[in-house]
């Protein structure tokens, strides 16, 4: 094993990795707003709604993302390719984070929103200032968890020539005859991205339970 | 001040509270006793709407109480209630449990709210605890401070449903001497197992059983000569 064509290379990686991060950050914004969206769909007074977001929810997460992202490039013709991969991933994401949302605000207990009823306090103040603080504990964990998973299934991406980490790691392997080692430097940065994110989520949970 | 015409609660099938005429004057302490599933605590939670009445209405000194979000909230707000289970914002200080709603609704600026709070706290002895959070409590506490909580908004009347069936019964004491101090101050209705509460604190007791109010009178009447063969028979069982 030799790592001389890092030397070379590096480039690669940097830009691949910068694409990757590029790419999961704005999935993340867009997915985090799809995924309030969403939710906030879910709880009108307004059937179809409800039923839209429903049946949205339900269709991406019963379709694998693969087929999503060439729906996603072949169907929008003209689309560059960055963003098809972005809308891809985000369209993805929200559906996951919609639900996400979901089970944190079920999660909590409904005598918290009875105590702000009987108080006399209003649905937005009850939402602002009790029941979503509270939902947001919950949901905090497991949307770190899907930004790590995001980070990882973004790696797809290069099927349709995205220059993300991915496909500038098998332009390296092509490049260099070494099928091999180059994966261990992906896997390396990937793990140290996803590594770093992990932390950075399970501090912020430690500074939210000074009340538990 | 509070008054119920024909109340009815029916949940699917369940017919739980089947015509409830009660009027409760201003000042008067009102317990509601009554086997497990015998709607005392329905009924307790239709008075401030937090159940609606299948049928039936509510006056509120002397004027209906509609059912649309402004006007119950209007409603809700001069009437307060404490929960068997607390319900205390787990996220806020004790200090900001009890200073949240009255600030939001623009009843007391920020500075009054605390000003009350710390008087409320005082009163109930728990003023160290005001920047506490309220899982460093015991339960005693956490319903003291439930209790302080509604009277914040200062209300006209206030509702308790069960509070002292979640303590510990060495904290169950606490509790009632709170609710005593405050009683015939405050209007207050409060369904309870705590025989002796009623019958020391009531100016009435309505006896409930299968949705109906089977039996009522003042305490002393009710407990030692009971009328109604269901009354003579819980009562057996509770005393």
């Amino acid at each position: 094993m030799s790592f001389g064509f890092l030397l070379k290379y590096y480039k690669f990686f940097l830009s691949g990795t910068a694409n990757t991060l590029m790419l999961s950050a704005l999935t993340v914004v867009f997915g985090l707003v799809g995924g309030v969206v969403l939710s906030i769909m879910r709880t009108l007074h307004f059937k179809p709604a409800q039923k839209l977001a429903g049946a949205y929810i339900a269709f991406i997460r019963g379709t694998p993302l693969l087929v999503q992202l060439y729906i996603v490039y072949y169907g929008l013709k003209d689309i560059p390719m960055f963003a098809a991969g972005v809308v891809a991933m985000s369209i993805n994401s929200s559906a996951y984070i919609a639900e996400i949302i979901r089970a944190g605000i079920s999660a909590v207990d409904k005598g918290q929103l009875e105590a702000t009823k009987s108080l006399g306090m209003t649905s937005a103040m009850a939402y602002t200032k009790v029941i979503l603080p509270q939902a947001f504990k919950n949901i905090l964990p497991a949307l770190g968890n899907e930004f790590v998973i995001l980070i990882k299934e973004s790696a797809i991406v290069s099927v349709i020539g995205l220059h993300d980490l991915m496909y500038n790691v098998d332009t390296i392997r092509g490049i260099t005859y070494k099928p091999f080692e180059p994966l261990l430097v992906a896997a390396a940065i990937y793990f140290v991205l996803t590594a770093v994110l992990s932390k950075g989520v399970e501090s912020i949970e430690r500074r939210l339970q000074v009340s538990d | 001040m509070i008054k119920l015409k024909n109340i009815h609660k029916k949940f699917g099938d369940l017919h739980v509270l089947k015509g409830i005429d009660e009027e409760i004057t201003k000042g008067e302490v009102v317990a509601i006793i009554g086997p497990s599933g015998s709607g005392k605590s329905t009924l307790l939670r239709c008075i401030n709407y937090l159940e609606t009445p299948t049928e039936g209405e509510i006056y509120f000194e002397n004027e209906v109480v509609e059912e649309k979000a402004s006007a119950l909230n209007a409603y809700r707000e001069q009437v307060g209630m404490v929960f068997q289970q607390f319900n205390l914002f787990p996220h806020k200080t004790v200090m900001e449990n009890i200073t949240m709603a009255p600030v939001l609704l623009n009843k007391y600026s920020q500075k009054e709210a605390e000003d009350v709070g710390v008087e409320l706290l005082n009163r109930i002895g728990l003023l160290d605890k005001k920047d506490e959070y309220p899982n460093k409590l015991s339960g005693g506490q956490k319903q003291r401070v439930a209790i302080a909580r509604a009277l914040a908004m200062n209300p006209k009347a206030m509702l308790f449903d069960e509070p002292t069936s979640a303590l510990d019964p060495e904290m169950v004491g606490e509790v009632l001497d709170l609710m005593k101090s405050i009683a015939h101050k405050t209007t207050m209705v409060v369904v309870t197992h705590e025989m002796g509460f009623a019958k020391e604190v009531a100016d009435r007791v309505l006896f409930m059983d299968d949705g109906v109010v089977v039996e009522e009178g003042i305490p002393s009447q009710l407990f030692s000569n009971p009328q109604h063969p269901r009354t003579i028979d819980f009562l057996s069982k509770v005393l």
